[in-house]
């Protein structure tokens, strides 16, 4: 590809990628998701500085990704450790557990009443030996329906 | 002591007492029961005083002149203390104004640019003298009183400097030589009063009175005020005597020798748009509606009866003597102003007429015997003014007569009640006492003096001074039974036949024919109607009137003595055991009041010392008030009439209240509705309470409504606009810290976004 | 449908804004709605399409399969981190997400970078990330992952921003040539393989991991210690933070009753 539409497609997917980030910080309330969407931040950034070395041909910009890329791991570790933290103390991931910052008058915000999920998956059952009839039992889970 | 000038000693006559209130003021507290002694001091000096200046200038009145039957030349000193405010070139007299300055052809050159100056200037002439005697000496008889009556008040110091105070107002008032001086200790004595009515102010009934006297006081002030300006409007200067300009030229005052010397002095000419005389007539009728909130009038003597709230000592010197002849006093000192407009002085002698009838009528029901004296003195008042309006020389100077011996009496009656109330323990009602002449007999035979003088009984002083009333008013109503001096009955507008020899033709024509047809309708049409009340079968109705009032005078003035010093003794619990006649420091003033009361109206009257003494007042020597001059007569049918009349009411009295049925209410049962309409003072108070009162309180409670929310409530808004926002921005802090990150994305967004805008291209 | 009559700016304001709502039609929002997902989808690859559009009528944005094919596996599962209802699921797409930006990394010619993206992110710090929702994941789907804070604002921020980029990005051209790059275009001019600025390209690929090492070590030495120094504070940080934060684990296990001190048994032989 010539240079110029190369860098700009390249800038272009840094750019998507930086958006999608940004969104998911905004939006998602789970700690470990919106730090997830900090990485993508990042890796945007990575995309574009590495097209603009590749278009100016000088090595600044990848010396600077792999920077990037060694602050990044710092930063994950110490949020994580962080994030572990804030688990401990109010025992959920949610960003909205934390409103201790707003103005004294004002109630806390909780969230509406959402729907249930019915959609337990069916439980399959299991084949017992031959010749004996399955005991089923109730109370125990085979799988976690969840993660 | 007789190297004191004149001028030195006029102005100590206000300067002590006013020494004694600020003296009394700063040390009444440490002086204690001795407080006193620098009013009493102020005041006997300032009374010294105005006697040496009466001595002298009647001996300078005997100089001046010569034989009745020429005229009088007029005697006034004018000591000047001080310029008080001077503005350049303040007023230029329009090109027609003759009246500013008279005499001088008409011409723009002539009335060049004056400023406005108020000189503070003091004088001295006939009436002066006498108001300063009066006032004066009655203050301190009545001060002397006040040391026993007020002798375990706790505002003892507060009295007597208010007391002083009171008199140096007054003192002022009389001897000021410009109506802005005149207006401002006016408003003086009007606070005085306030302050002494109002001396008790923990009782809400004094602070109310002192609140009402105040007010409808001001009434009256507001047309002096207007007079004023319409005064300085009319003639460019405020000051009674003639002044010297800077150039030399002589500025006529508007009572100068000047203006008195030409007959047509007063004719105010059609200047800005008003008709011929209807300016005249205007300040005239002003004046007089200031005078009738000062001396009480009708319709504004609701003030008097309940200033009575005061302490009696107050009442008997500013509601008697003093205070409430400063009307009295202002219309003699205007003489020659009422006099051009014959309108506005039949006004004057209605309204005194009216308020005589009136007052008497409803003082023959008051039970409360401060309140008897009380329209007394509005009745008495009224007999004044009514003299007045006759616009003779008579009339005016039996209005001084008269103002002088009802001084003397009536301040003996109030010190006669307040020395009643005294030992009665705080009560007036003269339902509830009874016989007192027996325990309190120089209260009761002073007290009779002064019933006699007021009654009208001869050879008591109130008998000569209401004989000459009635005397004016007879004059006034049968012109041709009074020889050669009367003023014709004028038709339509017209002034006299002896004014009309006097002026310049060209002045007639302007000044009093007013054709019917003028093009100036109203006011034209005004000032003829009030013209033409000046005729004599008005005047005949006028005196009846007063004849009527004389009867009924002496009706109530005896009644009260009845009811109060004959009959069996009875007295109220409230005297407790100190039942007993008034120590000498009280009764003393009694006794010379007393004294006075008899002598002076024979003295006065035989001599016709004080009518001569007067008629050389500047004022009185107008052409048109000292033409009508009259060797003094005594007329006998008058003199009949008026006994007559105060005879039939002391019977009546008698009959009702005498001995026995002292405490009886038999002339109330014999008044029937009439009674109740007395009793209730003609419905006055009630009337101005729901057409003035009323609206006024809803339109004080609209504006507080308005003040409070609307006025109020914008401020409010003002400082509800803040909170507003800052409710509004706290919305943004909800602790949601993704929302805070998405408020900085959106921040930068817009920055970002505005740039690309101004980078587009 | 002519594309030829939507101007550029147009085009983008479209991508823009169906950018904007397929992200609100796919961030959790509460209700759970398979075809507002498909319809949230659909539109995200219609906003991409406007987006090409748009870049190659702003300027020219050439096609090369690889790395069009590369770049829509990177997006599409960025797009699914970001909404996934489930943490673990995110964690996955994320990983996918590396994958394809290692992909993008090497067809733009940075060996080294692309390999060490692949294994320190996905090797190490995704790990992390799976371990800590191993130990702190909620049973059942948790309420705070199927709603999203503020959906339509982020999104619409989002895509403003997007189009933003877009705009710049398709409005770069090359400038007049800078004294260093004339200079480098005449160095490079004497190889005759290589149009002005080829060269530029060349000159990185070159004995790459080598030469990156040499300027890493050279230019920036500082930097590395720095880097160096700033991962051990961040060992050390959070080793303390969370040994500060446990109360009870390493106290108990250090107080140890003085008395309970064993001997040595006598019989042991030497």
């Amino acid at each position: 590809m010539t240079p110029l539409p190369l860098l700009q497609n390249a800038l272009t997917v840094g750019a998507i990628l930086f958006a999608l980030g940004l969104v998911g910080i905004l939006t998602r309330r789970n700690l470990i998701v919106m730090f997830l969407s900090a990485e993508l931040m990042l890796q945007g950034i990575s995309v574009s500085l590495v097209a603009w070395s590749r278009f100016h041909g000088d090595w600044g910009g990848q010396i600077l990704v792999i920077f990037v890329l060694t602050v990044a791991a710092c930063e994950a570790a110490l949020a994580l450790v962080f994030v572990l933290q804030a688990f401990a103390r109010t025992g959920r991931l949610d960003a909205a557990a934390w409103q201790s910052l707003r103005e004294s008058s004002l109630s806390r915000v909780v969230d509406q009443e959402l729907p249930s999920i019915d959609t337990l998956p069916q439980v399959w059952p299991t084949l017992s030996p031959a010749g004996v009839l399955p005991q089923a039992d109730e109370n125990e889970p085979l799988q976690r329906e969840h993660v | 002591m007789e190297n004191i000038s004149p001028s030195t000693l006029l102005m100590l006559v206000p300067l002590l007492p006013l020494a004694g209130a600020i003296l009394t003021l700063l040390f009444g507290k440490a002086l204690g029961s001795r407080a006193h002694l620098p009013a009493i001091a102020g005041i006997a000096g300032a009374a010294l005083g105005s006697l040496v200046l009466l001595v002298g200038t009647s001996l300078e009145v005997g100089v001046a002149a010569g034989v009745h039957a020429e005229p009088v030349r007029p005697v006034e000193m004018i000591t000047p203390l001080w310029q008080w405010a001077t503005v350049e070139n303040a007023y230029t007299p329009a090109a027609d104004t003759q009246a500013a300055i008279p005499g001088t052809p008409l011409s723009a050159t002539t009335h060049e640019a004056r400023p406005f100056s108020i000189t503070v200037a003091l004088r001295l002439d006939p009436l002066t003298a006498t108001m300063l005697a009066i006032i004066t000496c009655v203050g301190l008889l009545v001060a002397i009183y006040s040391i026993g009556y007020m002798h375990h008040d706790p505002g003892y110091p507060r009295f007597f400097s208010l007391f002083a105070l009171f008199v140096f107002s007054m003192t002022m008032l009389v001897a000021a030589s410009n109506f802005l001086i005149v207006y401002v200790f006016w408003e003086a004595v009007g606070a005085c009063s306030y302050l002494l009515i109002g001396f008790w102010f923990h009782k809400p009934e004094a602070a109310r009175a002192a609140k009402k006297a105040f007010l409808v006081n001001r009434i009256g002030d507001f047309g002096l005020a207007v007079a004023v300006f319409l005064l300085w409007m009319s003639y460019g200067t405020l000051d009674f005597h003639d002044t010297l300009s800077a150039n030399g030229t002589i500025v006529p005052g508007i009572l100068g020798q000047t203006r008195l010397a030409d007959a047509g002095g007063y004719q105010l000419s059609d200047a800005a748009g008003f008709a011929g005389g209807t300016i005249g007539t205007v300040i005239c009728l002003l004046l007089l509606l200031a005078a009738c909130g000062k001396s009480a009038q009708v319709p504004l003597h609701v003030w008097l009866p309940d200033a009575m709230e005061g302490p009696t000592p107050a009442s008997a010197l500013i509601h008697a003597a003093t205070m409430v002849t400063a009307g009295v006093y202002l219309v003699t000192r205007c003489a020659p102003l009422f006099v051009a407009y014959p309108g506005a002085l039949v006004m004057v002698s209605i309204v005194g007429a009216t308020t005589a009838m009136i007052a008497a009528l409803i003082a023959t029901v008051q039970n409360d015997l401060k309140r008897v004296l009380a329209y007394s003195t509005i009745s008495q008042l009224g007999y004044m003014f009514a003299s007045l309006g006759t616009g003779t020389l008579l009339g005016f100077t039996a209005a001084i007569f008269h103002l002088l011996t009802h001084a003397f009496f009536k301040a003996l009656l109030f010190l006669g009640a307040g020395s009643v109330m005294h030992s009665m323990g705080g009560v007036i009602d003269m339902r509830r006492f009874g016989g007192l002449r027996r325990v309190m007999p120089i209260t009761a035979a002073t007290f009779l003096c002064g019933a006699c003088a007021l009654a009208g009984v001869a050879p008591f002083a109130g008998f000569f001074s209401k004989d000459e009333i009635l005397a004016t008013l007879h004059s006034k109503a049968w012109p041709e039974a009074h020889g050669n001096h009367q003023q014709e009955s004028p038709a339509a507008g017209h002034a006299n036949t002896e004014m009309s020899r006097l002026m310049p033709t060209a002045l007639i024509s302007s000044a009093g024919t007013a054709p019917v047809g003028s093009p100036s309708g109203n006011a034209a049409s005004v000032k003829d109607g009030l013209n033409s009340l000046n005729r004599p079968d008005v005047w005949r109705v006028l005196f009846l009137m007063s004849l009527v009032t004389a009867g009924l005078t002496a009706f109530y003035t005896f009644r009260a003595v009845f009811m109060t010093f004959t009959g069996p003794v009875c007295v109220p619990e409230e005297a407790g055991h100190s039942v007993h006649e008034s120590p000498p420091v009280m009764t003393l003033p009694l006794v010379l009041l007393a004294a006075a009361s008899v002598v002076s109206g024979w003295v006065l009257w035989s001599t016709d010392w004080l009518a001569h003494f007067l008629s050389a007042t500047p004022s009185l020597t107008f052409a048109a008030v000292a033409q009508t001059a009259v060797a003094p007569v005594f007329h006998l049918n008058l003199a009949i009439q008026g006994t007559l009349a105060a005879a039939i009411g002391i019977v009546i009295a008698a009959i009702g209240h005498l001995g026995r049925r002292s405490d009886g209410p038999q002339m109330e049962r014999f008044l029937g509705p009439f009674g109740t309409l007395f009793a209730n003072q003609f419905w006055f108070d009630q009337l101005y309470s729901g057409l003035i009162i009323k609206p006024f309180m809803l339109l004080a409670t609209l504006a507080a409504i308005i003040d409070r929310s609307v006025i109020d409530g914008l401020v409010e808004c003002v400082a509800r606009v803040p909170l507003a926002i800052g409710g509004l921005l706290r919305q943004l802090q909800s602790g949601m810290l993704q929302r805070y990150a998405l408020a900085g994305v959106m921040g930068v967004l817009l920055m970002v976004l505005a740039l690309a805008w101004q980078l587009r291209s | 449908m002519n594309l030829a009559l939507f101007s550029p700016g147009l085009l983008l304001a479209i991508a823009v804004t169906l950018t904007a709502l397929s992200l609100w039609l796919l961030l959790p929002r509460g209700s759970e709605s398979r075809p507002v997902w498909w319809l949230g989808w659909l539109l995200g690859a219609v906003a991409l399409a406007g987006f090409v559009c748009a870049g190659k009528r702003l300027g020219g944005i050439g096609e090369e399969a690889v790395f069009l094919t590369v770049s829509l596996v990177t997006i599409v599962s960025g797009t699914a981190t970001i909404v996934s209802r489930s943490p673990v699921y995110s964690a996955i797409w994320f990983a996918l997400t590396l994958a394809g930006v290692a992909g993008v990394l090497l067809v733009l010619g940075a060996q080294f970078l692309g390999v060490a993206t692949i294994v320190v992110y996905a090797g190490a710090i995704l790990v992390m990330f799976l371990f800590v929702l191993m130990l702190a994941q909620p049973s059942g789907l948790a309420s705070y992952d199927r709603v999203s804070s503020e959906p339509l604002l982020s999104a619409v921020a989002g895509a403003v921003l997007l189009g933003l980029l877009t705009l710049s990005i398709g409005r770069l051209s090359v400038g007049p040539a800078t004294p260093e790059a004339l200079a480098l275009a005449s160095v490079a001019s004497d190889s005759p393989t290589a149009p002005a600025g080829a060269a530029a390209i060349d000159s990185l690929e070159e004995n790459h991991v080598a030469r990156l090492g040499g300027e890493l070590f050279g230019r920036h030495l500082l930097a590395v210690e720095a880097a160096g120094v700033l991962l051990l504070v961040a060992l050390i940080g959070s080793i303390a933070i969370v040994s500060r934060g446990e109360p009870d684990a390493t106290d108990n296990r250090l107080a140890l009753p003085p008395a309970t001190a064993t001997k040595q048994p006598q019989g042991v032989p030497r």
